[in-house]
């Protein structure tokens, strides 16, 4: 018995180590800088220990609570919108009919493009003179043309529409998955008992696909709460600071101002937003399996 | 046993063949920088180089076009302290930066003073920091008013001296063409560094400057300060330039400018050439280029612009990667520069060559510009304090109902908050 749980071990320990020195390491780094006060550019200063001042300056910092409602603006807005869009789409591409491979394999196509090309892409379209955004809106009347990524109430609005095309097809992929282990007696029943379409969606598919909904919700939430690579490309977190999210905040900070240790206190708190928001999905998926199982 | 002896026997030839083959063929250098249009910037120069030095190889790492971004690339190497890059390209606004981290080499010892008194003062002045030099100045810039010379002369006004002229000429055009596609100025006030030379040039030509460099104060909150920034976005923003410019960089706000939908537009000296260019521009032979406008009562003030060259602290090369940087920045290469790609060379030399003035007629000309070009302010905390200047620019530009001078005051505090920390620097 105990030499098969030191074999066990074994096996397990290059994961362990893998796991640790690359998950586990940065983090508590992150940690540990956050209390410090270093200064990259002005080394003189040197690694100064300064506890939670970093922390306490956050929490009074202007620019970081404007960065941390934008960034929740962007979570509340684009989850709702990637679970919907995504759930037709998988509904869609579970229905049998020709073409369905094809049709599957395109719908993935946006959540396969690299994001620093597809928000290359969603930035010449929001151009003000040559997108085809204004194009489509107000044709060749150049007089009405709208400049969305130089307004400050339009260009958080340009990298949720960029966010939703390009993760909706991922939010559809887990729910296929959901749907396709769906039991067919299960609707056959539900017919014969006389439900309706809506009935059988409602009491019998949207049920059974919570666990699937659920993982995709968490994975979005931690997605879309570290959002980065849009904001870089499209606006660089202007106008006016309107598309300045958190994780962009903290790279300008530590990889642009070289204030690592203020930089670390943000990445810190990004990571704890996420760590919440996690177990409390966590807490309900398991819930709900349990549920599941009673049943 | 047996096996063992052979195996330290093969380790050990092993080792020494990596030994003999670093003595051979010396690694090549590495330069990063960003990417040209033309090979005459830095292939040509660099097949020269390697044709002069018989078994050198110049390895050149192609960095982003965006200052910002090749800042970020850079510094992230050099904090790392990466032995794989020894030359690279430093803006104007850097050298205080890295030679204040201790990550760019001091060149003293190889770049003597009456070789330094060869450039133009400005931009020597601004690759000093604390009685050293770290970088030798390739070419400059400085911030240009380019107009359009046919619609002026069709309406009989003269070009701009101040900048209420500027609104006013833009205004009469604008009104008389009746083109719903034409705009009246172009310039870039995206939230970036771009946004900081902008606002740096009606700021100074207002008497007015961004920080006081002695007393290590913010002075965005001071009058003429104010007054300038609540010219632009009264008069300028929304008024002859559409708000689109407040997402532009250089390369839009020029587009708009040679598709001809702008009278006049700010950039840098590179915009001559690329709007004469009748390949590229509409507006060939219509531009006209001129220093840049000032309030009643200022000076007209141009943002110093500009890229040096510096060698890496933790480069194994310095004295291959000197030999490297004063062949690129030698009177010969600056002059082929200058004539392959029309960049204003920094050699003073150069502004009175007969040759260049033949081609590059305009240069001359600018040669004042650039002598009176106004850097910004050095310090090795540039970069938090532009990103505070970038944020209360952008703000006070994009939201017009917001109060500048409050604005003003909290990015001054903000400001002086990180002066602070550089105001007990201690002596070299």
């Amino acid at each position: 018995m105990r030499s098969s749980h030191r074999l066990a071990f074994l096996f397990l320990l290059p994961s362990l180590i893998f796991v640790g020195l690359f998950a586990f390491y940065p983090i508590f780094e992150s940690f540990r800088l956050s209390f410090y006060r270093s200064i990259l550019t002005l080394p003189w200063l040197g690694q100064k220990m300064v506890g939670w001042e970093n922390y306490t300056d956050l929490w009074t910092d202007p620019v970081a609570a404007q960065s941390l409602r934008t960034t929740l603006f962007f979570v509340v807005t684009t989850i709702p919108l990637e679970l919907g869009i995504g759930l037709g789409m998988a509904l869609v591409m579970n229905e049998v009919f020709r073409g369905r491979g094809l049709l599957r394999a395109v719908v993935l196509i946006p959540w396969a493009i690299p994001t620093v090309v597809s928000s290359q892409m969603w930035r010449f379209i929001f151009n003000d003179r040559y997108g085809l955004f204004n194009f489509v809106l107000f044709g060749g009347d150049a007089s009405r043309y709208l400049a969305p990524l130089a307004d400050p109430i339009l260009a958080p609005m340009t990298i949720i529409v960029a966010e939703v095309w390009k993760t909706a097809p991922f939010v559809a992929l887990i729910v296929l998955a959901g749907l396709q282990t769906i039991p067919d007696e299960l609707y056959e029943a539900a017919s014969i008992d006389g439900a309706t379409a809506w009935q059988q969606f409602r009491h019998v598919t949207l049920p059974l696909l919570r666990p699937a909904l659920l993982l995709a919700l968490l994975f979005r939430t931690i997605d879309a709460l570290r959002v980065f690579d849009l904001v870089f490309v499209m606006t660089q977190g202007g106008p006016a600071d309107a598309t300045n999210v958190l994780s962009f905040y903290g790279y300008k900070k530590i990889f642009a101002e070289g204030m690592v240790g203020y930089g670390s206190a943000i990445a810190v708190g990004v990571f704890l937003v996420s760590l919440i928001l996690s177990l409390v999905y966590l807490q309900i998926l398991k819930s709900s399996r349990l549920e599941g199982t009673a049943r | 046993m047996f096996r063992a002896k052979n195996l330290c026997r093969i380790a050990a030839l092993l080792f020494l063949c990596s030994l003999g083959n670093s003595f051979a063929a010396e690694s090549p250098l590495r330069f990063v920088t960003w990417k040209s249009e033309t090979a005459q910037m830095w292939d040509q120069p660099i097949a020269d180089f390697e044709k002069q030095n018989p078994g050198v190889k110049v390895i050149r790492e192609i960095g982003p076009q965006s200052s910002t971004q090749l800042h970020d690339l850079i510094t992230q190497k050099l904090k790392n302290r990466d032995t794989e890059m020894d030359v690279f390209v430093m803006d104007v606004i850097w050298p205080a930066e890295f030679a204040s981290a201790g990550w760019a080499l001091p060149l003293d010892r190889f770049f003597a003073l009456a070789e330094q008194k060869q450039f133009l003062d400005a931009p020597i002045r601004a690759n000093r920091y604390r009685d050293q030099i770290f970088g030798v100045p390739l070419f400059v810039d400085a911030g240009l008013l380019y107009y359009r010379k046919d619609l002026l002369e069709k309406y009989r006004i003269p070009p701009p001296r101040t900048w209420p002229e500027l609104v006013q000429g833009a205004k009469t055009i604008l009104a008389k063409e009746k083109d719903p596609q034409l705009v009246g100025f172009s310039g870039q006030f995206k939230q970036y560094e771009g946004l900081i030379c902008n606002m740096m040039e009606y700021i100074v030509s207002n008497r007015g400057n961004l920080w006081d460099d002695q007393k290590l104060v913010s002075t965005l909150n001071q009058p003429p300060a104010l007054a300038a920034v609540r010219f632009v976005r009264d008069h300028i923003i929304g008024e002859i330039a559409h708000r689109g410019v407040l997402a532009y960089e250089e390369p839009e706000s020029l587009v708009l400018f040679t598709e001809g939908k702008a009278i006049f537009h700010r950039n840098w000296p590179y915009a001559w050439s690329v709007a004469n260019d009748s390949q590229s521009s509409k507006i060939a032979g219509k531009v006209g280029m001129m220093p840049l406008p000032y309030f009643p009562g200022g000076k007209g003030a141009a943002a110093l612009g500009g890229w040096q060259l510096a060698i890496s602290r933790f480069s194994k090369k310095s004295e291959l990667a000197w030999r490297f940087v004063s062949f690129m920045t030698s009177h010969a290469m600056q002059k082929r520069i200058t004539l392959g790609t029309g960049r204003a060379p920094a050699r003073a030399a150069l502004y009175t060559d007969r040759e260049v003035l033949d081609q590059l007629p305009q240069l001359g000309s600018l040669l004042e510009t650039f002598k009176q070009a106004v850097p910004r302010p050095i310090t090795p905390v540039y970069v938090p304090l532009s990103n505070i200047m970038q944020r209360y620019f952008s703000s006070v530009l994009a939201l017009p109902d917001t109060n500048i001078d409050k604005r003003a005051a909290f990015a001054a505090r903000d400001m002086d908050r990180v002066l602070d920390l550089v105001r007990e620097a201690p002596a070299p």
